[in-house]
């Protein structure tokens, strides 16, 4: 096959994205009127699809942060740690988000997939093995693949297929690192970690929790779902980022482990890459101070999603298994979710298509991602929508 | 078990026809002849995750750990037969 011939797929599958309207993956937003209104095509469009949980984006004092490092700082780090140093504001928001977790280590890389990469090929090696919930996002999948480990998935959420994957294992569970994530991104449903760390250790093995979307959502400090579960003290290695509730970019990982600060010196993902710009790490310094002082801003953010959870469940929608920040609606098939896709945001509202295969049981669905942001006047609007998709 | 390629074969074969039958009953695969000399991406049009999804059913079913890179070899339900006797002596 010629080098390029492989590319015929990927073309099929972008020109079936838009053959029944707009194609999900090319809308751009105009213009940003707040956290959770923008425009598009000229609309003015609620925007129920930006994983924004804190609707922390156009926080005034986050922006002031922002804009006060990049007078100070310049725009741009320009080049690696390593290689050129470390900012001040580097090691201070490292600090911090030891503090918040309560542990002694902390670093911080350049995107929420870099950290996962970085952390991941850095733990793991060849002789090793990872027992990965199949649901797990692409950026542990691809981590784990790149450290020449021994990949076992097991089913998503399912305690007894973990338990007997390990006991196949035998002596080699001392080797083995449990992945998963807090908060998975498409159902927004939560993994069993009360029961996943038992048998992490009862087996000797080490476990890595992904708090992306959970960050700022769940437990009392907002540390994730492993905090809401009082297991955080189990968790090995805690890895998230600073792109959702925090309304920022970057990521980072966190541990009691000392071993987390010999990761500088073998994470190809945090050596050879430019680090957080100034900006970046203000604004997610100034976010993660308002996660800690402003506890109504999760109050807000679960009040707006059992709203819009009861909302759609009451129109008779099929949704993920529990209330949660992120609520998908299953649709019939493929077509009908690039339909009811379309129809929506003509209607002036913007959800996340997710389609197979990146969804599990080759299922598609409309995503909506709620913000403390969203007014009750905008979940209303956005329920009244989806109403008008049953006809 | 009998640890034949063909005996294991058969019996994959047969796992994969009740798997597609109760799991993806909408797909056009699921009504196909599926036989140790199936092609599974090819001839039953499977993605990569109903492969992986398969694969997790096999796994109970014999009570082996079958490591992710070993799929990128797996076309055929024999190829899949190697694999699994291979998991089983381990």
């Amino acid at each position: 096959m010629p080098l390029l011939e492989k590319f015929s797929v990927a073309g099929q599958l972008k020109s079936g994205l838009g053959h029944v309207g707009k194609d999900p993956t090319s809308v751009v937003f105009e213009k940003l009127n707040s956290a959770t209104e923008g425009v598009v095509e000229g609309r003015t469009t609620i925007l129920a699809g930006t994983n924004n949980y804190l609707g922390l984006t156009f926080d005034p004092d986050c922006i002031a942060a922002g804009v006060a490092a990049m007078q100070a700082f310049g725009t741009g780090t320009t080049g690696s740690r390593m290689a050129n140093g470390s900012y001040a504001a580097h090691g201070a928001l490292e600090a911090e988000l030891a503090d918040l977790f309560q542990c002694t280590n902390a670093m911080v890389f350049s995107t929420g997939y870099a950290a996962n990469l970085g952390v991941l090929t850095a733990l793991l090696g060849k002789g090793d093995a990872v027992l990965l919930d199949s649901d797990a996002h692409a950026s542990l999948y691809d981590g784990c693949r790149m450290s020449d480990a021994d990949i076992y998935r097991f089913k998503h959420n399912d305690v007894q297929s973990l338990e007997k994957r390990m006991a196949r294992l035998g002596d080699r569970a001392r080797r083995c690192l449990i992945v998963v994530e807090g908060m998975y991104s498409v159902l927004g449903d939560c993994a069993p970690l009360k029961e996943i760390a038992e048998i992490k250790e009862r087996f000797g093995a080490r476990l890595l929790v992904d708090e992306a979307h959970s960050l700022g959502v769940y437990g009392e400090r907002g540390c994730g779902v492993a905090e809401a579960e009082g297991v955080l003290d189990k968790v090995d290695f805690t890895v998230g980022t600073f792109s959702k509730s925090l309304g920022s970019m970057g990521g980072f990982c966190v541990s009691e482990n000392d071993v987390l600060g010999l990761f500088r010196y073998v994470s190809r993902p945090f050596m050879f890459t430019a680090s957080p710009s100034p900006a970046v790490m203000a604004t997610t310094r100034e976010a993660l101070k308002q996660l800690r002082t402003r506890p109504e801003l999760k109050e807000t953010l679960w009040s707006n999603a059992r709203k819009l959870y009861s909302g759609l469940q009451d129109l008779g929608f099929e949704l993920g298994p529990e209330v949660s920040p992120v609520i998908a609606v299953r649709c019939k098939d493929r077509k009908s979710a690039l339909a009811h896709w379309n129809q929506l945001l003509e209607a002036g509202v913007y959800v996340n298509m997710m389609l197979p295969p990146a969804t599990p049981g080759g299922a598609s669905f409309l995503r909506c991602s709620i913000s403390a942001a969203h007014t009750a006047e905008q979940i209303n609007t956005i329920i009244e929508r989806f109403a008008e998709l049953k006809g | 078990m009998s640890n034949s390629t063909e005996a294991v074969g058969q019996m994959l074969a047969e796992i994969l026809t009740k798997y597609l039958k109760n799991n993806w009953a909408d797909s056009p695969s699921s009504n196909k002849t599926i036989t140790p000399a199936t092609d599974m991406v090819t001839e039953l049009q499977l993605d990569s995750f109903q492969v992986m999804e398969f694969m997790l059913e096999v796994e109970d079913h014999y009570d082996i750990a079958i490591d992710l890179d070993s799929l990128s070899n797996i076309h055929t339900i024999t190829d899949l037969a190697g694999v699994v006797i291979a998991a089983h002596k381990d």
